[in-house]
């Protein structure tokens, strides 16, 4: 995922114009491994921190159901919610994953 | 991040009728105990509810979203009708005037509440499962 997010907005802004030759040196001068870690607020580190999240929820709703099934929680509606909720989260996940490679290809079969 | 939004609400809820299905079950059981830990006979048991306000850990839209009420069990407490008495001298628990004492349940009355009960906790699961769809059909729009 950190090469979609680090590559995405590169190849964007190298389809602009260089009106200025400064900034212009800027975008295209590699950076070395900054370049390729993105750091805070890149798209990369925002999906790694979803994908985690749900993780968080499926273990959560794993445990739930664990202990539904060995009897230490009587209610197994809470279980059934907690995997309703981790799915969901799945999905959502999914669904942005989709999207991003969706434009990402878009962008490939772009003429130039 | 909150993805079914009202679910903790609904969680509480069905969480109260759950213990309310269990206390009215609890009463249908001992419809004819005669004989409790105490020596009396049974006493019926009532459960009621208080609204609890939920803890509001999205701090992203806290400001403008209302704080959600969910339910739960406020407690149990003793129906302090007295028992119908019926004549029957050869009951172990009858007193010295061959009177016994039954438990101050109403079958008919319990099975109402069972069905109060049943659908309210039905309601609750509709709701859940109306959250999820209007989850997975938002998903929808991406397609």
């Amino acid at each position: 995922m950190a090469i979609i997010g680090s590559a995405l907005p590169v190849s964007i802004q190298s389809l602009r114009p260089p009106l200025d030759l400064a900034p212009a040196r800027e975008i295209f001068t590699p950076k070395g491994p900054s370049g390729l870690a993105p750091t805070g607020g890149q798209f990369g580190e925002i999906f790694e921190k979803m994908v985690s999240g749900v993780e968080l929820r499926q273990a959560e709703a794993g445990a739930v159901t664990r202990s539904v099934l060995l009897g230490d929680n009587p209610n197994l509606h809470q279980s059934v919610i907690a995997m309703q909720e981790a799915s969901l989260s799945f999905s959502l996940m999914v669904e942005v994953r989709n999207k991003v490679v969706e434009g990402y290809q878009e962008l490939m079969r772009m003429p130039v | 991040m909150e993805l079914l939004t009202g679910i903790a609400a609904t969680s509480g809820a069905l969480n109260s009728q759950r213990t309310r299905l269990d206390i009215i079950a609890q009463n249908i059981a001992n419809a004819r105990t005669t004989r409790g830990p105490d020596g009396g006979p049974y006493q019926r048991r009532i459960v009621s509810f208080e609204s609890e306000l939920l803890r509001s850990t999205d701090s992203a839209n806290g400001a403008n979203s209302p704080g959600l009420a969910t339910v739960r069990v406020s407690g149990v407490t003793n129906d302090p009708t007295p028992g119908q008495r019926v004549n029957d001298p050869g009951h172990p628990d009858a007193d010295a005037q061959g009177m016994v004492t039954l438990p101050n349940v109403n079958l008919a009355f319990e099975m109402v509440d069972l069905i109060t009960a049943s659908r309210a906790y039905e309601a609750n699961l509709n709701v859940a499962k109306n959250s999820r769809q209007m989850a997975m059909r938002t998903l929808e729009i991406g397609k």
